[in-house]
């Protein structure tokens, strides 16, 4: 059965949200959400995936 | 009969799905009815990578793709009109809704792969665009209301499409096709006790249109604002006016739509998206609503809490529902007999508590009334939610101290949103060449940087920078009167020396009139 698509018919081919990754955030999504909303004071979010630099001058 | 996949694009990415999109619902239904085999792939409340709509296209041997939305979903349709066309070659691909309505040729222009676009009020030109596909004609010259290509790729407007003149003929949505489930876990929200609570909300919208004219409002072309005309290259443009052609379903059909959603879906709230209820109720003289909280209650409707008059609870039974009013326009016995009826809230959209703002808003509104609104409608019993701006075109130190004060003294946080100007308001036509300019004339940028005005894109404020508006944003905010003294203090006695940043100008496409786009008779 198709759960991705809703219709008056069958379509030829079923399509299924991949089970792993359907309306599931990774811990790492979790967190930076979480952690940009209260961002604030003390409270910073330092990109990981963003710093190129390798520590040479 | 044609096969027909239509796509809802991923609306507010930072925020969780939560309305089920009413205009695709009811084109679907239309075309449900014209015996057209239809699919939904809802990618909003799927949240999927947007590469799921390569596996969603070749599900089928699709006739026509139809993708559609806000303004605010542009990056997404853009990206998946990429993919649609790669793996749906075939297929039409069909756009419509606000973004393509503003700006009908840049859009066509940014997005090569559109073949055909509705303009405007859809009801009627997206079948005859599906009888056409159906029968393998292209060519769309004579379907009033699109934009079509011709082999070059050059885009062509056709004329405007007339209103429908009765809005009870159209079907219910086919809420049936989209994953309600999902948009239930998202029913509550932070308006009302009520609203808090609910557990399965839906929306509903009763009717199309606002006799009112503020400048950062335009009301997609389904409203009678909308007028094609030749531009200066002798091309057909959209135009947009002041002219309206209101219209709302009857109190029978929304109350028998209520009472189907709440028999079937088991639905506790309604959500009225419509553009302004209270203009409604005046182009009614006063019955329209007075008329819906009567049927509301005979329906059986009516709150268990509102009923007895007891407080709101987990035990409470019934649909409770919310809207958006004016200031000057609600009536404190209307009011009583919607708290009667189950309204929680009605969103107030205040702006400002500044005279000469308020004056050039169109809003028909002033300070006195603003303030006299939220007393009014907090007597009554609803929750007021008032929406606040900064950033107008004439805002200054005195208008934000205007806007502080009443705060204060009406007991309102608020964290204001920032004057934009959206494709098809006003204020887009009269500040397009100073917003080009802000973003290094790519006008597609600015289009992509649209969100819901919670952050600063481009700046209409003739005195204002970004700077300084952020840091107003925040003294607003906090109703600190002592940091706008000293901000004013420090900037006021240089501010007049600065050239502004900003200058109006006249545009084609805005014709500040009365001249209504036909309706069909
Ligand atoms: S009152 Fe609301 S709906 Fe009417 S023109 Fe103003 S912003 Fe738009």
């Amino acid at each position: 059965m198709s759960d991705l698509l809703k219709g008056n018919f069958t379509t030829k081919k079923q399509v299924s949200a991949p089970s792993e990754t359907a309306n599931e955030d990774s811990l790492e999504t979790k967190f930076k959400k979480a952690a940009l909303n209260s961002i604030g004071g003390s409270m910073v979010y330092v990109e990981r995936t963003d710093l190129t630099w390798d520590g040479e001058e | 009969m044609a096969k027909i996949l239509f796509i809802n694009p991923v609306v507010r990415e930072e925020d969780v799905p939560r309305h089920i999109p009413y205009g695709i619902a009811l084109l679907a239904a239309i075309a449900m009815k014209k015996g057209h085999l239809v699919q939904v792939y809802d990618a909003n409340a799927h949240r999927l990578p947007i590469e799921t709509i390569i596996e969603v296209c070749q599900a089928d041997d699709w006739d026509a793709v139809c993708i559609g939305g806000l303004t605010t979903t542009y990056n997404y349709i853009k990206k998946a009109c990429k993919l649609i066309k790669e793996s749906a070659p075939n297929a039409q691909l069909i756009a419509g809704g606000g973004f393509l309505t503003s700006m009908p040729h840049e859009i066509f222009e940014w997005i090569p792969e559109i073949d055909v676009g509705c303009i405007g009020e859809s009801f009627e030109t997206f079948p005859e665009v599906l009888a056409k596909i159906d029968n393998k004609d292209f060519n769309y010259a004579d379907v009033l209301g699109v934009i079509h290509r011709d082999l070059t790729g050059k885009s062509f407007l056709t004329n405007v499409r007339p209103n429908i003149k009765d809005l009870d003929t159209l079907p219910w949505p086919a809420w049936e096709l989209f994953p309600l489930d999902i948009y239930f876990a998202n029913s509550a929200n932070l308006f009302s006790e009520e609203s808090f609570t609910s557990k399965r909300r839906m929306d509903i919208n009763g009717s199309f249109g606002c006799g009112l004219t503020c400048k950062y409002c335009w009301h997609l072309g389904t409203t009678g604002d909308m007028l094609v005309e030749e531009n200066e290259h002798g091309d057909n443009d959209v135009v947009f006016t002041y002219g309206r052609n209101i219209r709302y379903h009857s109190a029978d059909y929304i109350v028998s739509m209520v009472k189907h959603l709440h028999d079937k879906y088991d639905i506790d709230f309604a959500a009225f998206i419509d553009e302004n209820l209270m203009t409604m109720d005046v182009a009614s003289k006063g019955t329209w609503l007075k008329d819906l909280c009567n049927k509301w209650i005979e329906a059986g409707l009516q709150p268990t809490c509102r009923q007895k008059g007891i407080p709101h609870d987990e035990n409470c039974k019934g649909v409770h529902w919310n809207g958006t009013s004016h200031a000057g326009l609600h009536r404190p016995e209307t009011l009583k007999l919607m708290f009667e009826a189950g309204c929680t809230h009605l969103v107030y959209g205040l702006e400002s508590f500044d005279p000469t703002v308020l004056r050039n808003l169109g809003k028909g509104s002033n300070a006195r009334k603003n303030k006299q609104s939220i007393a009014t409608c907090l007597a009554s019993g609803i929750k007021p939610i008032p929406n606040i701006i900064i950033g107008f075109p004439e805002e200054s130190f005195e208008s934000v101290r205007n806007t502080i004060e009443a705060l204060v003294e009406l007991g309102i946080t608020a964290k204001p949103h920032f004057a934009t100007a959206y494709p098809g308001s006003e204020w887009y036509y009269a500040y397009k060449d100073s917003i080009m300019e802000q973003y290094d004339n790519d006008l597609e940028a600015y289009i992509m940087d649209l969100g819901d005005a919670s952050k600063i894109t481009a700046t209409i404020s003739h005195e204002f920078s970004p700077m300084q508006l952020l840091g107003l944003q925040q003294i607003v905010y906090l109703k600190d009167l002592r940091l706008l003294d000293l901000s004013e203090k420090h900037w006021a006695p240089v501010q007049h020396e600065l050239s502004p940043m900003i200058q109006p100008k006249l545009s084609f496409n805005l014709k500040t009139v009365k001249e209504a786009g036909p309706l069909a008779s």
